[in-house]
Parts: structure tokens; sequence; C-alpha cells
């Protein structure tokens, strides 16, 4: 399930990428950060075009996959609020090298933050908030 | 034809709500909606070169042709991760 409104069980999804052929596995976390633009933040509501999120994350694991062998990649995507601190994506990948692994997880980060219908409101200390537009949506690039 | 409008983040904003209705005429294609938006909602005009169009959960461009009852979501930049 590639998103979800409670605290991400990183074990389950590092389960779901490991076998015995797999000897290389990684796992990335993101996680709110405490300040942006020198401002002090306590939060980021995150909300979603939920169907079609789901739809692209799933994409991407698939494409991913498809690109080296015996390689598996998750994707979860916390949504609702999140405390500065907590974990709002977690990307775990696994294959027989390292490279691999390493290269997937990276490349799986980077598509969600240009291809997933995602945003991010960024809830400050002093009680105000503000919308964080980053990257025109993207088709992917195939 | 009725055409589900969602919209996200900075858009829903701008329409003052995360869905609407609107009626367009037969044969109508997305760019024709689009104008329609903007016409209905002037606050989504200053975003309109940053923001995505999707219809029925794919990205579409301005000659997709619209379905009577198909959804059409706006899509403001994102920041997901």
């Amino acid at each position: 399930v590639p998103l979800t409104d409670r605290p991400i069980d990183t074990a389950t999804l590092l389960a779901e990428v490991a076998a015995r052929s797999r000897g290389a596995a990684v796992l990335f976390l993101g996680t709110v950060r405490d300040r942006h633009a020198g401002r002090e933040v306590s939060g980021i509501a995150y909300s979603a075009y939920e169907s079609m999120a789901a739809r692209i994350l799933a994409a991407i694991e698939r494409e991913l996959e498809s690109e080296a062998s015996d390689l598996a990649v998750r994707i979860v995507h916390r949504l609702g609020e999140i405390a500065a601190g907590e974990a709002s994506i977690a990307i775990a990948a696994a294959s027989p090298r390292r490279d691999a692994a390493f290269t997937a997880a990276r490349q799986a980060l980077e598509r969600v933050k240009r291809e997933a219908p995602i945003w991010k409101l960024e809830r400050y200390t002093d009680g105000t908030e503000g919308w964080r537009e980053e990257e025109p949506l993207a088709a992917p690039v195939r | 034809m009725r055409i589900r409008v969602v919209a996200f983040a900075t858009a829903a904003e701008a329409l003052g709500a995360a869905e609407q209705t609107l009626e367009v005429a037969p044969g109508a294609r997305l760019g024709d909606l689009r104008a329609t938006l903007v016409a209905r909602w002037p606050a989504l005009a200053p975003r309109l070169a940053t923001l995505a169009l999707a219809v029925d959960g794919e990205l579409a461009r301005d000659d997709r042709a619209l379905a009577d009852g198909c959804e059409v979501a706006l899509l403001p930049p994102v920041s997901g991760g």
C-alpha cells in the first residue's frame, strides 16, 4: 500500500523487499525538517490526489524493478499531519548487488518528487502556514 | 456535458473548494475547460503556467477530448517526498 495516514512501518517495508538472493538492502527515510528558509517548522500536512498518486508510486516501483535483475523496490508515502522529526516517505530497495539497490532508491525518490501529485502545507511554530510548491508535475520520462 | 473538477493545494484555495461541477458544451476539449475555469475563478489565472491538468487520473494536454462525467484534476507544482 503506497499511501498511509499512519506512521511508516519500516521493518515491514524492508521485509517486503528482502530475499536470500538479495545481498544489499537500502532503506531511505525522508523526515520532516524542523526549519525551512529560516523559519521554525512544527510539522507538515501532506495531501495528495490519492487515486493518481497511488497508481504513480506503484508504476515507479514496477518500472525501476524492470530495469535491473532481481531488484525489489517499495515506496510508502505518509499523508496527513506529520510532526517535525517523523518520516514522510520511506523507500526500500534490495538487489543482489549494492549499486543497483542504492541507484534504485535514489531514482525512486527523485521520481516521486517530480511525478506524484502530493503537496506539503508547512506549519510554523508561530501558528502560520504555507504551501510549498516545488516542481511542476511532470509525466514520466521514458 | 457535466465535468467533475477536483482541485488540490493552492488550486483548491483558488476555487474555494476541493470539488466543483462544471457544465461544458458537447465536444469540449480540456483547453476549453481551462478557459471556463479561469473565467469563473480568476484567482487561477496567475497559476495557469505551472498548473498541470489530469483527466480521469492521467496527465493530459489541452487537445484532450472530454467526456460527460469525467473527472478533471487541477494539480499545482508538487512537493512530495
